[in-house]
């Protein structure tokens, strides 16, 4: 795969994170990350070709079953569940919140992490990119106030470290990769639960609502 | 190493598998019991040979091999006092027996995680099973199943989960010094800490910024310590004890291990600064807080906070500092289990965690009251125990250097102190409520906090020879 299409593919990552600060209903989010987790397998699946191990066949296939379908399909159920069609608002409002991802996507691609940037020169603007991903999945998780939200911020940051990380030649063994994605499913699966939890307990998914810890 | 992860697993089949009781409580126990007795076998072996490496996916160095011990001593007293424990509760009806069972499966598996995280040789292997233990605990965090619970564990979930995701990142950048990769390269602690001449200083720099926010967010740095006290104050009291004494510190050794490398790449000034900020900040933080606390389990988190930050303070501070900042991580953790479980008798006998409604507790429960006042005593660093000397040597190795520094943790020491003495005199001291029964509920709930009293004033006043050596050798390593 040449440089053009693997900068296609980590510019659709990038967008579906942008997209998720944008959307209002929490189903187009699922299906953002689901889109954004499709781009990984790809890429993945670019290393498969490349060098045909049964490991990263098994990784390739992982990744698609679980960040693909398994997650979304988790995610869908969850809204249909508690009826959470729209996700719970934003602290800054969307003006200021895409001023926020200008800033951060700038100093991403300063000079204070071109030691990041730079780690394999010619890949220094796909690793921008990914390092602007990281930045952006992280303001995602502050910035909103819905569980749902929260949840698909945290994946999206992780989605967004393996991708720097694929680029920046650091891909683990795949017998390591597949522990890190079965974690997240494990991870994916508690985490549904107790939003299912916060619900009965709070009848919100807000978790604003949540102010029981002042002592 | 690998007998210890497969009793751990078989007693959480069993716990999971088998419905009555006392065959569970008796089989946990019983794991416990063999996970001591290998870890200790472990401690000696690592003792005499300096490491211990029975696989190439395994390896403990001398400070592995001392929390390992710290931590399965921890276990085995959890694993005795939870008995009792659960039946007071299930007594009460605040818990039934499916909870019950809940309860010891995610025990072993948190143990099972928790051990891995010491003795994986792999950074990443090792990053999985700290996320691990976050798992297997955000249910006991929730255990009790109530709307403030559910509110703590779903922080301890996020917060855990966002700090550990950027822990993960700045360790894959440690493997920037690995020109290539190749598939199957199994990239293990020391050959990371034998490529770092080639890790780019910078690039050294910034993943050992993420390492510390990542890692230290499950130690509980100010400001990443939002979660602790709402953890520990909701959690089952045996798991607050194995959460402060036993995971706190296994986070704490993968922070020195990257902040080796960042060391070899970058220089020792970087991460020093670093952790001297997280530290002081931290004890300046807890001692602030803990004035006010109006809840004794979320006190005992700010002084986990708290301590954490003396620990910081004296790894990076050197010398003299070490030793004693390893001295005093052995007497934190036990003694933090010993508060821990001595708070879980107050809780039971007053059905209540609010400082305020304990009164006169010296009089209701007097054997609980005076291990809790001797915790109390040796964590605040009254002589003659240990920790008065550990914190004074930190301190003494800080003013040569750092005298501002040194002074300034004094004085937040001192306050803490002040905090923690007011809320004593207010718990125990007092008229006791009338309607109150009198007396210790069992005296299994004794034992444990007392045997772990026994041995943090044993090793006050003598410390064995093969723990000494352990010790010697992590000074020259950390």
């Amino acid at each position: 795969m040449n440089i053009l299409t693997l900068q296609f593919l980590l510019e659709i990552i990038f967008g579906t994170v942008i997209f998720l600060h944008i959307t209002k209903k929490n189903f187009w989010a699922v299906i953002a990350y689901g889109v954004q987790s499709l781009m990984i397998g790809i890429i993945f699946l670019n290393s498969f070709f490349e060098t045909v191990n049964v490991y990263i066949g098994i990784m390739v296939l992982l990744t698609i079953i679980i960040k693909v379908i398994l997650a979304p399909l988790f995610l869908t159920r969850l809204i249909k569940r508690h009826l959470a069609m729209f996700s719970v608002s934003t602290y800054l409002n969307t003006p200021l919140t895409l001023i926020i991802i200008a800033i951060l996507t700038f100093i991403a691609r300063s000079q204070k992490f071109a030691p990041l940037t730079n780690i394999i020169p010619a890949n220094q603007a796909l690793l921008s990119l990914a390092l602007s991903a990281i930045f952006l999945s992280l303001f995602l998780i502050i910035n909103r106030k819905g569980a749902l939200s929260q949840i698909i911020g945290i994946l999206s940051l992780e989605n967004s470290i393996v991708v720097f990380a694929v680029f920046a030649g650091l891909e683990q063994s795949p017998a390591l990769q597949i522990g890190i994605i079965s974690n997240f499913f494990i991870w994916l699966i508690i985490a549904t639960v107790f939003v299912s939890m916060i619900f009965k307990h709070f009848g919100s998914l807000d978790i604003t609502t949540m102010k029981n810890l002042k002592d | 190493m690998l007998f210890i992860i497969t009793t751990l697993i078989i007693t959480a089949l069993i716990s999971a598998l088998i419905k009555r009781r006392g065959v569970i409580e008796f089989f946990s126990v019983i794991a416990a019991l063999i996970v001591l007795f290998e870890a200790g076998a472990i401690a000696l072996k690592v003792s005499v040979s300096g490491d211990y490496s029975p696989f190439i996916y395994f390896y403990i160095d001398s400070l592995g091999a001392i929390i390992l011990l710290v931590a399965s001593v921890i276990s085995l007293a959890a694993a005795v006092y939870s008995i009792q424990y659960l039946r007071q509760e299930t007594a009460k009806n605040i818990i039934g027996f499916a909870r019950v069972r809940q309860y010891y499966v995610l025990l072993n598996i948190f143990s099972i995680a928790m051990f891995l995280a010491i003795t994986a040789n792999n950074p990443i292997f090792a990053w999985i099973s700290i996320e691990a233990t976050t798992l297997s605990t955000a249910f006991l965090i929730s255990f009790y199943n109530k709307p403030s619970a559910i509110e703590a564990a779903w922080k301890y979930l996020i917060i855990n989960a966002v700090g550990l995701l950027l822990g993960f990142f700045g360790t894959l950048l440690y493997f920037t010094s690995f020109t290539l990769l190749s598939e199957n390269e199994f990239v293990s602690w020391q050959s990371l800490a034998a490529n770092a001449v080639h890790l780019d200083p910078l690039i050294a720099k910034v993943a050992f910024i993420f390492a510390l926010i990542g890692y230290g967010t499950k130690i509980g740095f100010v400001p990443m310590h939002t979660w602790k006290p709402d953890a520990y104050s909701k959690a089952p009291n045996p798991i607050g004890a194995l959460l402060s004494g036993a995971l706190l510190p296994v986070a704490f050794i993968m922070i020195l291990k990257f902040r080796g490398i960042t060391d070899i790449a970058a220089g020792p000034e970087f991460s020093r600064h670093l952790l001297i900020g997280f530290g002081l900040l931290s004890v300046a933080v807890a001692a602030l807080i803990m004035f006010n606390a109006k809840n004794y389990k979320r006190l005992l988190a700010y002084s986990s906070i708290e301590n954490a930050g003396v620990m910081a303070l004296g790894f990076s501070f050197g010398g003299l500092g070490v030793f004693a900042t390893i001295l005093h991580l052995i007497y934190n953790s036990l003694v933090k289990a010993m508060l821990f479980f001595s708070s879980g008798n107050l809780l039971l006998r007053y059905s209540s965690a609010k400082i305020k409604n304990i009164k006169g507790a010296i009089d209701v429960v007097p054997i609980t009251s005076t291990l809790f006042i001797a915790g109390f005593l040796i964590l605040t660093g009254f002589p003659p125990f240990g920790i008065f000397l550990t914190k004074m040597q930190i301190l003494s190795a800080g003013m040569q250097a750092y005298p501002a520094v040194s002074v300034a943790a004094l004085s937040f020491m001192t306050l803490a102190f002040a905090g923690f003495f007011k809320h004593i005199t207010s718990m125990f001291f007092g008229e006791k409520p009338k309607d109150i029964e009198i007396g210790e509920s069992s005296i299994w709930l004794i034992l444990p906090p007392m045997m772990l009293l026994i041995i943090i004033s044993i090793l006050s006043f003598y410390i064995p020879s093969f723990l000494l050596t352990l010790i010697n050798n992590a000074v020259l390593r950390y």
